[in-house]
């Protein structure tokens, strides 16, 4: 059966008023015609066209959030232009990067990166979290920058870089001093370790090794260091084992 | 397994595992030389690294043999730390070595041998396992385990033969085991020792029993009720009977098997399965019960009776009800009257907790003594229903029987979601419990009930 638009009239109108603590049941027809729709594009871009106009400064946070609920799952570049303005407003910078990260276009990293560049704080961070569960690699030297910046945010840029995996994400936490003893420098560790892990999962032993070789050199012999030299030292054996799949 | 690449001319390459072939260093030789660095290791750390990867890595019956040779040469800490990688490893290429240490020297070792053998072993590893059930705890213990978990049919074939030739204390622990394996199969070969002259031999048959046992083995178990000594043998040779004739698959025919060897025994034999009867309970075992009742003979009337007053459900309320009204003296009537305030407010008796506290009712208008009404007011709280919190209240009021509706007060008050649906009315009866009783226990109960808080039995 054909996808008929106007029965989600009353549901996006409801959509439309929705605040917390009204029933959300008046609008659950959407939700079962983004399933319904499935393979349907031109019916999923309708949906997603109506979804967008509800982005504006006339709804509710409830409703923005409701709505970046959907677009996660049917947004696409479109949906962008839309988006990206809410990633510096406070209250709606959560949701709107919850919907960024969950689409598959480049445009929606692009904005997550611009985004970066210009909010501070938490909502940074944010950023962050969100360009590392993309594993946005064009991110990597905007991320490595901040690496320098201190305090949560240089935790989290390394723990980006940990995530993002890349040679230059990898050669950029290698520069950091994994022993200054700090949270910086305990996340920068963390971070090799889960690139080094990441690699030999893959197969890459040798610059998995190169990782823990450098780690273990680094702190052998110092007992404040000694956990990493064990961390090491269980990523070298790993490394050397070839039964291993 | 080794892993050998072999590359054909054309190009194509095919990786086959093959199991046993060529030696260990030809198997991740850097790995295996850094683990044995890490098992030498002082570190504890250190050589949690190698058990790490001897438990998940380094694949291989080679690298096993390599890591389980490393064991004879180990103190005995290391031995027991080696031993717990090598079983969570779960390659029998380390049995042959960790069988030596399980009859070596050391008790923690051999425990920890033993141990590792369950996991590992086989059929093989039986007559070893089974020597070690002699010895004391925690070896005997690891044994036990160990003959449980032993994978095949082959293991279960030779701890059930294995039953022929051991010792009394050993033989009793393999029966247990072999109840544990579930060896169904097996019970046949063993139902003869519910008549051993050894009285452990004979309780763990009938344990097995309990577990394994059907129809076909009613008549050998009720030989062992027979043979069992009067006391706790002979009462748990009784569950186990009842446990077959009433919850395992097969337990009608189990039931009606039972029936038929009741009616068929002497008297002294029907005494003693009496009470296998009356527990079984049930439309057939009543209407052996009934004739026995109605028999003119008086001792087998006395056994119609006892069987009666044994049953383990409300099934036989009215006719217990009929006969109290009917007692020809105040002994039967007072075993009657036992009867029914045992078993009205049984927990798995047939009725709703209104049909409980009826029967309750009832019986207590058929009391004529303070005594059996202050039973019947006690036992109304294992009815757990405001109802029934309101049959006790009155009687906090006589004195005579204020004693026991104190308890059975506070006993429903102990029930928070009872009590809290019934707030004031509790409240209202723990103050006059308070007041009443001098078992300065239940003024405690009462007043932590009264405020809200719990209380834990002692």
């Amino acid at each position: 059966m054909p996808f008929d638009a106007s029965t989600l009239d009353a549901p996006f109108a409801a959509l439309k008023t929705y605040d917390w603590g009204v029933d959300a049941a008046a609008f659950k027809p959407i939700d079962e015609a983004i399933a319904a729709t499935q393979g349907d594009a031109a019916a999923k871009a309708e949906i997603e066209r109506r979804l967008i106009a509800l982005l504006g400064p006339d709804t509710s946070r409830a409703c923005k959030e409701s709505v970046c609920r959907k677009l996660a799952l049917i947004g696409t570049a479109a949906a962008v232009p839309a988006l990206a303005p809410l990633l510096a407003d406070g209250d709606n910078s959560h949701m709107a990067r919850f919907a960024l990260e969950r689409i598959p276009a480049p445009e929606a990293g692009a904005a997550l990166r611009s985004a970066l560049g210009t909010v501070g704080g938490n909502l940074r961070i944010g950023m962050l979290s969100s360009l590392a569960a993309r594993r946005d690699a064009a991110a990597v030297p905007l991320i490595t920058g901040l690496l320098s910046a201190g305090g949560t945010t240089a935790v989290a840029a390394a723990t980006a870089l940990g995530a993002i995996q890349t040679p230059d994400a990898i050669a950029a936490l290698a520069k950091a001093d994994p022993l200054a003893g700090d949270a910086v420098a305990r996340a920068i560790v963390d971070a090799r370790l889960a690139c080094a892990e990441g690699l030999l999962r893959h197969g890459k032993r040798t610059e998995a090794r190169a990782i823990y070789d450098q780690l273990a050199t680094a702190a052998a012999g110092k007992p404040a260091a000694r956990a990493i030299e064990l961390a090491a030292t269980r990523g070298i054996v790993a490394c050397l084992d070839t039964t291993a799949s | 397994m080794r892993r050998f690449v072999l590359c054909f001319v054309v190009g194509g390459c095919v990786t086959l595992g093959l199991a046993g072939v060529g030696g260990a260093a030809d198997t991740a030789p850097e790995a295996l030389a850094r683990l044995d660095q890490l098992i030498d290791a002082n570190d504890v750390q250190e050589r949690a690294v190698a058990y790490e990867r001897i438990r998940h890595g380094v694949k291989g019956e080679a690298a096993t043999a390599r890591f389980a040779a490393r064991l004879p040469a180990l103190p005995p800490d290391r031995q027991i730390e080696l031993l717990r990688a090598l079983a969570d490893r779960g390659d029998a290429a380390a049995l042959q070595e960790i069988e030596k240490l399980a009859e070596g020297g050391d008790p923690a070792v051999r425990s920890a041998a033993l141990h590792a053998i369950g996991g590992l072993g086989s059929g093989d590893s039986v007559g070893l396992l089974a020597k070690a059930l002699a010895a004391a705890d925690p070896e005997k213990a690891a044994a036990r385990r160990a003959l449980v978990i032993l994978r095949g049919d082959d293991a279960t074939r030779q701890v059930v033969a294995a039953l022929a030739t051991a010792p009394p204390a050993v033989r009793a622990h393999l029966l247990d085991i072999v109840a544990d394996r579930r060896a169904r199969a097996a019970v046949p070969e063993f139902v003869g020792f519910v008549v051993d002259a050894d009285a452990g031999v004979r309780a763990a048959a009938m344990r097995a029993l309990a577990k394994l046992g059907g129809p076909e083995q009613v008549p050998g178990m009720v030989k062992g009720v027979l043979t069992a000594a009067a006391g706790q043998e002979r009462t748990d040779a009784e569950r186990a009977l009842v446990t077959v004739c009433t919850q395992n698959p097969g337990h009608e025919q189990a039931t009606e098997s039972f029936l038929t060897i009741f009616k068929a025994a002497n008297d002294s034999d029907r005494e003693v399965l009496l009470s296998p009867l009356g527990r079984i309970g049930g439309p057939g075992a009543m209407a052996v019960v009934d004739g026995l009742l109605a028999d003119t003979d008086p001792a087998k009337h006395e056994f119609g009776l006892v069987a009666l007053t044994r049953w383990p459900d409300a099934t036989v309320a009215p006719k217990l009800l009929d006969m109290v009204a009917k007692a020809p003296d105040a002994t039967t009537r007072d075993r009657l009257l036992g009867a029914l305030i045992r078993i009205a407010p049984l927990p798995d008796n047939k009725l709703n907790d209104k049909q409980k506290l009826e029967l309750l009712e009832k019986t207590m208008q058929l009391c004529e003594q303070d005594a059996d009404r202050s039973k019947v007011i006690e036992r109304a709280n294992a009815i757990r229903t405001v109802e029934t919190f309101r049959f006790v209240l009155p009687y906090l009021d006589e004195p005579t029987l204020a004693e026991p509706a104190c308890k059975s007060v506070v006993e429903l008050a102990h029930h928070q979601q009872l009590r809290d649906a019934h707030k004031d009315d509790f409240t209202k009866a723990l103050d006059k419990v308070i007041a009443t009783t001098k078992n300065p226990e239940l003024v405690e109960r009462a007043n932590r009930y009264k405020e809200g808080k719990t209380w834990a039995r002692k």
